[in-house]
């Protein structure tokens, strides 16, 4: 069975990134921008913004070269050139994260070189499972509610509440989406799969859900499930908004069963919690929800994760999408590679650039790699 | 020769081509190389065809023809693709059957490549986003230096005091060339020198695929003996060199296609 037909809200959004907040914005809706997926989402929405993922563009950047370092990464460059291309006019408010120094030096230049919209600086401790974490990430929403609070006016907590429940909701539709994609590989792609990711990230989250809740009801109506062969693969690694690079692994042989992206599943991290007050959910589920190598919790192995991730999808192997020069992901690739291959999962590493379509020569790896899952090359 | 079923492989890389027929019994018939050029998918007809007559065949008469190399996708004869890597791993296991890893050195990439005991691809590593390391590296130095390119290699045997070439980037390489001829230092001290960095730049790609001996070497890097020595010393273990190294991804190739043949 084709899923097609579901499939074209997310492909229409993906399309033209910036159609869908530009017609919002232009219906009156407010538009906040942000860059990360720890800005706490449910307080922009419950204050009436569409909150749209800050994601850069596809292509060569240029302005940006002239005022960011060379050891930046290609999302950073490109990021700040679509700001200094002046292509987010219709923003009232930027978001920003203390993810690593390179997006603090984005968030001051973007400040200091465009001037078109209010801009936040959200601080997440780094260590995030401590009690003065807590306390500190409190404090910190707090502020970030007064601030949004002068233009919004007061948010009701009926207003964050409903927000924190429909993010919730959300966040186990995706989890299910993701789960009946690994179970049945092949009705949908990993690629297609990515793509509604990213439109979650460019839509109103309740528009998003029913497309998705009504995707998931046509796959659970299928009844001639795909019996495929081809070997399974999880995705892991850091900024990279670019899907041709989980295209070509798809092209080369390999099935993208599940993924830890920034982009991909990390978004929709769900996590249990409940909090004495609306905020408090807010808070607790920012802290408690799965982490990227920006945060630590515990100083848990950050192989751990992804060796029960790859058990959990059945992931034949790894794929490490990696953004050059980005150096949290950097520092947790050494451990995560080590706890790999204690768990006998073979893994490949592909160098990504979000400027950039993947170089051919990635194929022969992604096709080797597939090659070697299958146990080929037997003598 | 008619009735008799012959398998066939090509390997289409960016230097050269290369083709080799086999029969039932994985027997070579005939192989041939030529240089890829600009149209690979012609060079591919072309070497299968030599080959065919060497071995005495007619391309028609293939029962199958794998393809393999970066241009595998280009050649119409094939009845499917395998990568580089896993023909090379068959190949050379095929030609060695003791041999636990296989060092391929071709014009536009290099590859190192970690088998288990039964042969499969337990792990792999390739540089193939530069040209350092690879069979052009030395290309490029051959004609700044006015050399033969197949007697570059042997004359690095007559250095006296290699030189030190410290970058891995051929244009910046080159510039440290001009630098030493500049200086006055003799041409098979740079030789050496280019040979060592060559060796250097693959070793890293050995030690991150953490290779263990016996060690194959192939592709066409491999008849650089100055090279091979090179990369023999950081090893600390013998490379044992194919009579013929260039053509053991297309005997990869060829053996796949007797696999797929005979399974039909």
């Amino acid at each position: 069975m084709d899923l097609s037909p579901w499939l074209t809200v997310f492909q229409n959004v993906t399309a033209d990134y910036y159609e869908y907040a530009r017609n919002a914005a232009a219906q009156g809706r407010k538009v906040a921008g942000y860059f990360c997926s720890y800005v706490p989402q449910e307080l922009l929405y419950g204050a009436g913004y569409l909150p749209i993922r800050i994601l850069g563009r596809v292509g060569a950047t240029s302005r940006a070269d002239e005022l960011l370092q060379p050891f930046s990464c290609s999302f950073a460059r490109s990021v700040l050139d679509t700001a200094l291309e002046r292509e987010w006019p219709f923003l009232s408010l930027t978001l920003f994260s203390h993810t690593c120094d390179t997006m603090q030096n984005v968030a001051d230049l973007w400040r200091a070189h465009t001037g078109d919209s209010k801009t936040i600086i959200v601080s997440i401790p780094t260590r995030v499972d401590t009690e003065a974490a807590a306390q500190y990430y409190s404090d910190e929403l707090q502020r970030v509610r007064s601030l949004l609070e002068e233009d919004s006016g007061p948010i009701a907590e009926d207003a964050i509440q409903q927000a924190f429940d429909l993010y919730q909701g959300h966040r186990a539709t995706m989890n299910e989406l993701y789960r009946l994609h690994a179970e049945h590989p092949g009705l949908l792609t990993g690629t297609q799969l990515m793509e509604i990711n990213l439109a979650g990230q460019l839509m109103d989250r309740a528009e998003h859900l029913a497309a998705v809740k009504a995707l998931i009801a046509a796959f659970q109506a299928v009844s001639d499930l795909p019996d495929e062969k081809m070997p399974r693969v999880f995705v892991w690694g850091s900024m990279c908004r670019h899907t041709a690079f989980i295209e070509l692994i798809e092209q080369a042989g390999c099935r993208v069963v599940g993924d830890d992206l920034c982009v991909g599943s990390r978004s929709y991290a769900p996590a249990h919690v409940e909090g004495a007050t609306p905020m408090e959910s807010v808070v607790r589920y920012y802290l408690a929800r799965a982490h990227c190598p920006a945060f630590h919790r515990d100083m848990h192995h950050p192989g751990t994760a992804l060796v029960e991730a790859a058990q959990r999808y059945k992931a034949q192997g790894v794929i490490f999408l990696m953004t050059n020069f980005c150096d949290p992901t950097a520092f947790d690739y050494v451990p995560i590679t080590q706890a790999l291959e204690k768990a006998d999962i073979p893994s490949l590493t592909l160098s990504v650039e979000q400027h950039q379509e993947p170089p051919e020569q990635l194929r022969t790896r992604v096709e080797a790699f597939a090659e070697m899952l299958q146990g080929s090359a037997v003598s | 020769m008619s009735g008799r079923a012959v398998y066939a492989g090509v390997d289409v890389g960016s230097a050269t081509t290369k083709a080799l027929w086999i029969d039932g019994d994985a027997r070579v018939l005939g192989s041939r190389v030529i240089p890829s050029g600009g149209n690979l998918a012609d060079a591919a007809s072309r070497c299968l065809q030599y080959a065919a007559e060497e071995a005495g065949c007619s391309l028609d008469s293939a029962v199958c023809i794998v393809a393999t190399g970066y241009g595998r996708e280009r050649v119409a004869e094939r009845s499917r693709s395998v990568t580089e890597i896993s023909c090379h791993a068959r190949g050379a296991r095929a030609l060695y059957p003791e041999a636990r890893s296989v060092i391929d050195i071709g014009g536009q990439d290099s590859k190192a490549i970690a088998l288990d005991e039964r042969g499969r691809v337990l792990r792999f590593e390739m540089n193939d986003k530069c040209a350092a390391g690879t069979g052009r590296f030395l290309e490029v130095m051959a004609r700044l230096l006015e050399l033969d390119l197949d007697r570059f290699g042997s004359r690095a045997g007559h250095a006296v005091a290699p030189v030190s070439i410290s970058s891995t980037c051929t244009v910046f390489a080159e510039s440290e060339v001009i630098s030493h001829l500049a200086q006055d230092r003799a041409v098979d001290d740079i030789v050496a020198g280019l040979c060592r960095s060559i060796a250097a730049r693959v070793h890293s790609l050995v030690s991150r695929a953490r290779l263990t001996a016996p060690t194959m070497m192939t592709g066409g890097v491999a008849k650089n003996v100055g090279v091979v020595n090179a990369m023999e010393a950081l090893l600390g273990s013998p490379l044992h060199i194919p009579e013929s190294p260039q053509t053991v991804g297309a005997l990869g190739a060829a053996l796949y296609a007797l696999d797929e043949g005979t399974q039909q």
